[in-house]
């Protein structure tokens, strides 16, 4: 497909994905609380952007502007990267490149650095403290991803993630690996800054990273976390759900209910999980998880030799 | 020109000029960063050669590897964001002209040597055939190479670490008595070699 | 026309309050904060609304004034339980306790009926620069001076490591929402482990804010249950003395669903025998209808706090009961301002 209507799709399905995510998060919020959620939620994410974009953006002592500026603008190039490589259809993919799962590796270390650089800019100490917390804790993760990833690879016997939704034609990659979906679902949470591995914009750090943005640089960094929210479900509905694969819909009707499923289940753990202290979640990672992803790996990879 | 030769140069001059500012910023913070963009144009080049993995690899290790030099500077150094006017190098004329040589040497020696001109064949392979390099006929020097570099990192780390083995490294460690509250086995470090 | 629609939409939702909690006003500040036309904020940057509960001591009216100057533009400023503090614009709206109050103000602010408070304080750095030279360029040996008077972080000995970091002193305020209302902390972090601490002055005394249910509702959001905290909240509130106990299975379940016991590192900030869990447990116990006392025990909140990461600090300054807290702040480094 041409890259101009490849590039407007993915947009336009990260712009819904975003209104529908923020909505979804009230919702769950609401369920979390004892409230029952009301169809006023899904207008008040545009109500929350007017109160950002009206308001004073603040200028802190001595800031690094640059990156203030790069910082939200780069979280949603990445997560528009890596939305890039998943397939809707077979062949309805804006950028089939060979070595897809890397691109995407590559976009969660970047975005590790663009909320480093978040939480920097401001010169201030409590987003510092949530800049360099994160990326104790979100270099980790990452490490926990790439190795679901590549187990996901092997029946692919590729590292292009068309050929990794093809694989799955036969049996999801979340039943020849259960652990991985969860690892990676946790993966998300991460990326995104939510709920259990919200460390760098938490609610004991004031805000963290995002304690000194308002206005307009508010909004856009909000509005980068739910297009990273949409990516990293477009993701994991491609390498764990089959993507495309499914009965009677057509391959992209099935990819954005997968889609869907995947925010909800994001939301819902968002806020019914609570936070680790960052030494004791470090240990957790370390000690626990990612001996976790390797022995899923080796038994993937055992499975193949097995049975391929 | 082609589009390709096109790309080749810009991203040669990004990463040449990024390069430069790594050393004319004050903030170190922004050096790292600076670093990391130098790599990350020197990867989409290696994406131009046909070397996707490899090109997309290096972006992705270089974004950990400066994310973790600049945490270092802030962790260590007093004025990480240069917001203090003091003089942030050292020996900068030396080191100027050291660059200065080694880009004349670097740049004759690719003027003057031979290099290959072959194109890669579109349909090629490519990562499969690194893949089986690197475990078939290359294992060996990867293999020992990814285990002494972390051989290497526990090491340094152990040693680095208060923990000592007997104590608090800090206190001088002392192997245990002989008999329960007597001497250290082996003598004090007050005692001399 | 793009901007009234703007207006309206943000007129419409809900208002954006940052609360300052004086003497006395947790209790009516947590009750607004279940009321969905407002919506408290973690951080002044984030709201346009700074609302005073409860009367505050005279040494943190210059900690109030620069928290109103921190709020973005469009602002305005609500004063509850207390009168309003001399030198702030005159006040817009003096009510009690009134959520519509609160609303009625927030959609004159943003549809623009009402202006914006002015400034209170210059837009200046405290402290000039000081240096060598015409430029402030010159200085002894590598340095340049100390810019705006802030020297700078030289590395420091570890107690926990060995790890020597560079050494960083920050002041947390009375009104931040992540410790006890008028709460100050002096500390002192190398990297995210606290050095050493000091508390120049004890929390705000909380009239009907013991409760079990609050008490466990203000140490969630620390662990990012938000959601679960306004439930508790909300059960804390629907809890009269006639009537029968609040749906306490289904928060227990929730409560051990969300696995905050198990986030909290055991052994974590142990005063008079009781470690966080043990104090979390004996909380819930006492929802639950248990006769538990709060064990007797001296102690100051500086000595509990060095070694501690910065959440698990957060944790342990918002574990305890409002007159236990203050115990253990008078009996600290009380070179504080007094009341």
């Amino acid at each position: 497909m041409s890259a101009a209507a490849g590039l407007a799709l993915l947009f336009g399905v990260m712009a819904v994905g975003a209104w529908l995510a923020a909505a979804l998060d009230r919702a769950a919020l609401a369920l979390a609380a004892g409230r029952r959620p009301a169809a006023a939620m899904l207008v008040a994410p545009w109500r929350q952007g007017a109160i950002h974009l009206l308001r004073q953006r603040i200028r802190t002592e001595r800031p690094d502007a640059m990156n203030g500026l790069l910082a939200p603008a780069c979280y949603l190039l990445l997560a528009a990267a890596g939305m890039s490589v998943v397939p809707f259809a077979p062949g309805l993919v804006v950028a089939d490149l060979d070595a897809g799962i890397v691109l995407w590796g590559a976009c969660e270390a970047l975005t590790v650095v663009v909320v480093f650089l978040h939480g920097w800019s401001a010169n201030a100490p409590l987003p510092l403290i949530g800049g360099y917390r994160y990326v104790a804790i979100g270099l980790p993760a990452m490490l926990l991803s790439m190795f679901v990833l590549i187990a996901a690879a092997l029946p692919a016997q590729s590292l292009s993630v068309s050929a990794i939704v093809e694989s799955q034609a036969s049996v999801w990659n979340a039943v020849r690996q259960p652990p991985g979906l969860v690892l990676f679902l946790m993966l998300g949470l991460s990326l995104t800054l939510r709920g259990p591995f919200d460390y760098a914009d938490a609610a004991d750090l004031a805000g963290g990273t995002s304690a000194e943005a308002s206005g307009p640089a508010q909004a856009a960094w909000q509005v980068a976390r739910l297009a990273m929210l949409v990516s990293v479900s477009a993701m994991t509905a491609a390498v764990f759900l089959g993507g495309y694969h499914g009965p009677w819909l057509p391959g992209p009707a099935w990819m954005l209910l997968k889609m869907i499923v995947v925010l909800a289940v994001l939301a819902a753990a968002t806020h019914m999980f609570a936070r680790l202290p960052p030494a004791r979640m470090l240990t957790l990672l370390w000690t626990l998880l990612l001996p976790l992803s390797f022995l899923v790996l080796a038994l993937v990879g055992a499975e193949v030799l097995l049975w391929s | 020109m082609e589009l390709k030769d096109l790309a080749f140069l810009a991203l040669a001059a990004a990463a040449a000029w990024t390069g430069w500012r790594v050393f004319r910023t004050d903030s170190m913070v922004r050096a790292s960063f600076a670093l990391m963009l130098s790599f990350i144009a020197v990867g989409a080049i290696m994406l131009l050669l046909a070397a996707p993995y490899i090109g997309i690899a290096t972006v992705f290790m270089m974004a950990v590897e400066m994310m973790v030099m600049a945490l270092f500077m802030v962790m260590f150094m007093m004025n990480p964001a240069g917001l203090n006017p003091m003089r942030m190098v050292h020996q900068n004329g030396l080191a100027a002209a050291a660059g200065a040589g080694t880009f004349a040497a670097l740049t004759a020696a690719i003027l003057l040597s031979d290099l290959p001109a072959d194109p890669v064949d579109p349909a090629r392979p490519v990562i499969h055939d690194l893949g089986i390099e690197l475990l078939g006929k290359s294992m060996l020097i990867f293999e020992t190479a990814g285990i002494t570099l972390l051989a290497t990192m526990v090491g340094a780390v152990i040693l680095s670490s208060r923990s000592g083995r007997y104590g608090p490294a800090d206190d001088g460690a002392l192997p245990p008595p002989l008999t329960p509250g007597g001497r250290p086995a082996g003598g004090l470090p007050e005692d001399g070699p | 026309m793009a901007v009234t629609g703007a207006s309206w939409l943000a007129a419409s939702a809900p208002a954006p309050v940052y609360p300052a909690v004086g003497a006395d006003g947790l209790a009516a500040v947590e009750a607004l904060s279940l009321h969905p036309a407002v919506s408290l904020q973690a951080s002044p940057r984030h709201a346009s609304l700074l609302l005073v509960c409860g009367r505050i001591r005279e040494a943190d009216r210059p900690a109030l004034r620069r928290l109103h100057d921190q709020l973005p533009h469009p602002r305005a400023t609500l004063w509850w339980r207390t009168e309003p503090v001399p030198g702030f614009p005159a006040a817009s709206c003096v009510g009690d306790d009134r959520a519509d109050a609160v609303r009625a103000v927030w959609r004159r602010l943003a549809t623009g009926a009402l202006g914006s408070e002015a400034d209170l304080l210059p837009d200046e750095p405290p402290a000039p620069w000081r240096g060598k030279g015409d430029h402030g360029q010159g200085g002894e040996g590598m340095t340049g001076g100390k810019p705006y008077g802030r020297p700078m972080a030289m590395t420091d000995e570890d107690c926990r490591d060995g790890l020597a970091l560079d050494a960083y002193t920050a002041r947390l305020g009375p009104f931040l929402p992540i410790l006890p209302p008028g709460l100050r902390l002096e500390l002192t972090i190398q990297g995210d482990a606290i050095q050493s601490a000091r508390v120049p002055s004890p929390p705000y005394p909380q009239a009907g804010s013991d409760d079990p249910l609050r008490c466990i509702a203000r140490l969630l959001p620390l662990l990012g249950l938000a959601g679960l905290a306004e439930r508790f909240r909300r059960a804390a509130q629907g809890r009269a003395p006639d009537l029968g106990a609040p749906d306490l299975g289904a928060l227990g379940r929730a409560l051990r669903r969300s696995g905050a016991l198990y986030a909290i590192p055991p052994g974590l900030g142990g005063f008079a025998g009781e470690d966080l869990r043990a104090r979390l447990r004996r909380w819930w116990a006492q929802a639950e209808g248990a006769d538990l006392r709060a064990p007797p025990g001296e102690g100051c909140l500086a000595d509990l706090l060095p070694g501690l990461e910065w959440s698990e600090a957060m944790l342990v300054a918002n574990s305890f009961e409002p007159e236990i807290l203050m115990r253990l702040c008078r009996a600290g480094p009380g070179d504080g301002d007094g009341s």
